[in-house]
């Protein structure tokens, strides 16, 4: 059942191409949404139900015989498949008008689909070794998205990338060798009973060390964010949206929390580098964000700094902090990509990323200007979209933690957040409408269907918010919680 | 009577403001019609409900106590039977004075949301409806002067803040009456008014008597009877507001706190009274336009309430709550006599008006009744209820007040044998020429005010025996009954006698001026009004010295002014310049070094590995 999350996209990856030589446009725009609205519902009429009573496993066999896979689905795992699948949803919607001026729409879907299968391989796995693997799949599938337009920039940023995302997969490589020859399991449960005997806190430490750089990297934490500002604004939209909305949150929040969590236990020296590292990014990132022309490099530094908060929530280790940090990971998927989205709409409207040669647009594109304004307020944190709440969270976790001084720095972070924001808004869409963009169009149907979703989610998810704690973000948050204790009951495998 | 039933008066009323609002304002009839029905339906209700038992309904609402209480028992009956009569007298007097304005729609609209409310407000037996209702007022009153002439909104803003103030203060009272109570049950608070309930007891009385338009919370009336439609000065300042804020003085000083005779309580309410009394008079006299004439006798007027019930005597409370109605009934015809005046002349100065008798015989003979009345002539209302409030500040023993009150009664005849004969006597104005009755819908009200203002004097056992001493049964020793209608209207006793004198102190002043000023009528009041002392002071009083609402709006500009130059531009300094370039210095600093280098960007990657390894490793020891 499980494996359906991974096989269905990797099946349908592989057919894309093909089909692509049957139907340019209609059948690979039909199955992509297919294949996301599937995920999607599976998410949450099939998969929710399986883990009623706690995390369930299931083994792989190859005619017959069992092999070595193993995939783990928990409240933690199915929360990520969740947020997934919903972004991934509104990125495809949102690609069916969109990725018409790239051409090779079969090409790109086949890419996203083997990003997504990767993805959701890496939320399943339950080994180091498969982390690393789906790690790669995904990383791979994303250089090619990023290089997709084949323009000099996109080139230059997907070479970056690619060259900094090596040097991280070898750090990670590196400490699950380590860890292997240490405890002779690659499984959650076996190195996390491994570890429990042995007396080589250094050593888990140095190893933590190279995680923490590893998938820092894939997160973009600051000093390893630099690759991000030049690879998310080169993308196409949609896969800025997904880079920024959930691959960043896959394959570096996910898999660091899900190791550090469940597998080593999170220490006091841990809690204090994350917390230290999430708001040197939130600085770093909305700080950069400050100086921006570039409306998605302006984007891009925001997602620096908005992981920033997702790092500190979950770092701090306490049951709110957790489900503040993964609240925020959620809202930031949907305000992020909706953020995405819009700039692309701009660009694809005018031809131009540059704020300082926008203006007025408002009033040529209003469903864009006003799902914008929704998401810049979301992700600036005003009450009541769903960004404040995540925000407050973190904010109350970080004081009931004592760290007074972290949270009115979060406060800070938060204030320069909406300064950014409203520049962007300013600059972009409110003010005299610039005499170049008179004959400027709103955009698409689907483009706006895609946008005009993931506004009104921001605004329901704010006002029902307990609801979504209570159904989706508990359960995710109880397993990181409860640490190495829930890993320890896996050691069979 | 059914529980559920006491919501009518509330809910009628506001429908008909839904239709009011919602009606074409093509077919101009309609909108007349509705308006004088739905008015007629409300006094219906209205009565239907007098006389009936002491019934409470309760919806719960937000829990704590919160909830949504009515009662309706002796004495809200009778303020909603006023309240119904005013506003159906009202109502048919608009239907042609209100005919040609632009915004006639809103001005029923509001009429009606305001009937509603003010229903709301007598009902209410919680004290969070009370102030819900309360609150509404507010708005409806401003929104009404809005409707009236250029200056409207100025004055409109003045009488909301004012009003805001004084229900800030009940507010606060409220709430502490709470905190030690512990409950908002109107009907279950009776407290002795010690410590914090005394602090409380005081802000509640600034919202009452802010409410009825004591001074010092009176400065917008005089304002509001020259900006906004008459009408709405006959209905609100003229009557529903003396209505409510007496009926919540009178709950306050007889339900709420159990308050002894001659105690600084009563000591200060009576103040206040005789304070009001004299100081707006003296503005009163000197007025050249009628209407503001007539604000300033509405603020006088309150003060003998005040001071009646003040004086904690029962004839002096039954005297307060006798003159409240009464004087809402002479007060709105007169307004509306004053706009009859106003419908045929085009001005209410009494400079450009003369003779008038002749050509309007039906408004002459109401505001003669009312103005009879109100200067406490013999056998009139105005009488009976003054001669109460003079024996019940005497039987206090504190005879300055009642003296106070005497100097009022001289001088509100003065003015009044002033404004009668400025506007109605005398030789007839040139510059108003076309000028005859007007249509019955105006001066049919005048008269059945007037008429009643005849029948409350000569007959003044019914308001008494029916509206006045039930209010009071529930607050006597047992035994004991009222019975003041056996010498209400005797002439032969030594307080009777001096109010006679007084008047006739009246109208030698009158007579004085009369020939003083040169056989001019409006300028009879010009003798007192040019006397050495009083003279500086009625320059100061124009010139809005003491005037608290413009002194306090000076001294925030001045405040606001200061704050704005030496905090706020200091602050504004602070973020505009020290925090947007240490912002942008942050910025730049961060563009530089993100200089798009592989190599550059690899140091970072490998010298931050570094860094976290060096950082747990130094942390884990």
């Amino acid at each position: 059942m499980i494996f359906l999350f991974i096989i269905v996209p990797l099946v349908l990856a592989a057919l894309m191409p093909l089909l692509g030589k049957i139907s340019k446009r209609f059948l690979p725009d039909l199955l992509a949404n297919a294949t996301m609205l599937f995920l999607l519902v599976f998410s949450v009429i099939s998969a929710k139900p399986l883990i009623a009573n706690g995390g369930v496993i299931q083994q792989a066999f190859w005619f017959g015989a069992p092999i070595n896979i193993r995939l783990l689905l928990d409240g933690f795992s199915l929360f990520m498949l969740f947020t997934i699948s919903l972004v991934s949803f509104a990125v495809t919607l949102y690609s069916i008008d969109y990725m018409e001026q790239y051409g090779a729409k079969a090409n790109y879907y086949a890419l996203l689909l083997l990003m997504i299968a990767g993805m959701n391989g890496l939320v399943l796995t339950s080994d180091l070794f498969n982390i690393y693997l789906f790690l790669e799949v995904a990383a791979v599938a994303s250089y090619a998205l990023v290089a997709f337009g084949q323009g000099h920039d996109e080139l230059e940023a997907s070479f970056k990338y690619l060259m900094l995302s090596a040097v991280a997969s070898a750090f990670i490589l590196l400490s699950i060798a380590i860890i292997f020859g240490l405890t002779g399991g690659l499984g959650f449960g076996a190195v996390a009973s491994g570890l429990k005997t042995l007396n080589i806190k250094y050593v888990v430490g140095f190893c933590s060390g190279l995680f923490l750089m590893g998938f820092g990297l894939k997160t973009a934490l600051v000093p390893f964010h630099t690759w991000l500002p030049d690879a998310h604004p080169s993308a196409p939209a949609p896969i800025s949206a997904m880079l920024s909305g959930v691959l960043i949150k896959v394959s570096g929040v996910y898999a660091m929390m899900r190791i550090f969590l469940n597998v080593f236990g999170l220490t006091p020296a841990l809690t204090t580098v994350l917390t230290v590292l999430g708001m040197a990014s939130i600085f770093v990132g909305a700080l950069a964000a400050l100086g921006q022309k570039d409306i998605k490099r302006m984007l891009a530094y925001s997602s620096i700094s908005q992981v920033g908060y997702v790092i500190l929530g979950l770092g701090i280790g306490t049951p709110l902090g957790i489900i503040g940090g993964l609240f925020h990971l959620f809202n930031h998927a949907l305000f992020k990509s909706l953020l995405f989205l819009n700039a692309g709409a701009v660009e694809q409207s005018t031809g131009t990323r540059s704020l300082d040669q926008m203006g007025g647009l408002a009033k040529r594109m209003p469903l864009t200007a006003a799902t914008s304004a929704i998401g810049s307020l979301s992700i600036a944190g005003v009450p009541p979209l769903n960004g404040f709440w995540s925000k407050l969270l973190i904010i109350i976790a970080l004081v009931q933690a004592k760290m007074h001084v972290l949270a009115f720095l979060a406060v800070l972070g938060s204030v320069i957040t909406l300064w950014y924001y409203l520049v962007l808004q300013h600059n972009a869409f409110f003010g005299k409408l610039n005499d170049t963009w008179k004959s400027v169009k709103e955009a698409p149907f689907w483009m706006s269907a895609a946008t005009v979703m993931l506004a009104l989610l921001c605004i329901i998810i704010g006002l029902v918010f307990p609801m979504i704690i209570h159904s989706w973000l508990q359960p995710a948050a109880d397993v990181l919680s409860s640490g190495v204790a829930v890993t320890l009951n896996f050691i069979g495998f | 009577m059914n529980p559920q039933n006491l919501s009518i008066p509330i809910l009628v009323p506001f429908l008909l403001a839904l239709i009011s609002f919602l009606l074409p304002s093509r077919i101009k009839w309609l909108r007349e019609t509705v308006a004088v029905l739905g008015a007629a339906i409300i006094v219906y209700i209205a009565i239907t409900f007098f006389g009936q038992k002491e019934t409470f309904y309760t919806l719960p609402w937000l829990g704590h106590g919160i909830d949504f209480e009515l009662r309706l028992y002796q004495f809200s009956q009778f303020i909603l039977l006023a309240l119904s009569g005013f506003v159906f007298l009202i109502t048919l007097y608009s239907t042609v004075k209100m005919a040609g304005h632009s915004r006639v729609r809103e001005y029923y609209g509001y009429i009606f949301l305001t009937a509603a409310l003010a229903a709301g407000a007598t009902l209410a037996n919680n004290f969070v409806p009370l102030i819900f209702f309360w609150e509404g007022l507010l708005i409806t009153l401003y929104a009404l002067i809005n409707l009236g002439g250029k200056n409207a909104h100025r004055t409109a803003v003045k009488s909301f803040i004012i009003g805001g103030f004084c229900d800030f203060c009940m507010i606060l009272g409220i709430a502490i009456l709470w905190s030690q109570t512990g409950t908002l049950r109107m009907s279950d608070i009776s407290v002795l008014p010690q410590g914090l309930l005394a602090v409380s007891f005081f802000l509640m009385m600034i919202g009452a008597i802010g409410k009825a338009g004591a001074m010092p919370f009176h400065t917008w009336i005089p304002d509001a009877a020259i900006d906004a439609p008459v009408s709405v000065m006959a209905l609100i300042p003229g009557a529903l507001e003396k209505l409510l804020g007496i009926y919540l003085l009178v709950r306050i000083t007889l339900d709420f706190y159990k308050l002894e005779i001659n105690s600084p309580f009563c000591i200060t309410l009576m103040i206040i009274g005789a304070a009001t009394i004299v100081l707006a008079v003296f503005m009163a006299l000197i007025q050249k336009d009628l209407k503001k004439l007539l604000s300033y006798h509405a603020v006088s007027q309150v003060g003998y309430m005040i001071l009646g019930i003040g004086t904690a005597v029962p004839i002096g409370i039954i005297g307060g709550i006798f003159h409240m109605i009464n004087n809402a009934i002479y007060k709105s015809g007169l307004f509306l006599a004053a706009g009859s005046v106003e419908h045929q002349t085009g001005t209410t100065e009494l400079k450009k008006l003369g003779g008038l008798y002749r050509a309007m015989p039906f408004t002459a003979l109401g505001f003669l009744i009312c103005a009879a009345a109100i200067s406490g002539i013999w056998p009139l209302n105005g009488f009976v209820s003054k001669e109460m409030i003079f024996h019940g500040s005497y039987e206090t023993g504190y005879t300055i007040f009642t003296i106070a009150a005497w100097l009022g009664a001289i001088l509100t005849f003065a003015s009044f044998l002033k404004a009668g004969h400025a506007v109605f006597f005398g030789p007839r104005n040139p510059e108003t020429p076309q000028v005859r009755e007007n249509k019955s819908p105006i001066y049919v009200p005048i008269l059945i005010l007037a008429a009643i203002c005849v029948v409350f004097g000569i007959y003044n056992w019914i308001p008494l025996k029916f509206f006045l001493e039930p209010i009071l049964s529930g607050h006597l020793p047992a035994g004991e009954t009222l019975n003041f209608s056996s010498h209400a209207l005797a002439l032969f006793n030594p307080i009777a006698m001096i109010s006679m004198g007084c008047l006739l102190l009246g109208l030698g002043l009158h007579i004085y001026g009369f020939k003083r000023g040169g056989n001019k009528a409006y300028l009879v009041s010009e003798p007192i009004h040019h006397l050495p002392v009083l003279n500086t002071l009625y320059n100061w009083a124009e010139a809005r010295v003491f005037d608290l609402y413009e002194q306090g709006i000076k001294f925030l500009q001045a405040l606001s002014s200061f704050l704005f130059k030496f905090v706020d531009r200091p602050i504004d300094f602070f973020y505009e310049r020290i925090v947007v370039s240490v912002g942008r210095a942050c910025t730049g600093i961060l563009k530089a070094a993100h200089n798009g280098y592989y190599a550059n960007y690899l140091a970072w990657t490998i010298g931050g590995l570094v860094l976290i390894v060096w950082a747990i490793g130094a942390l884990l020891r």
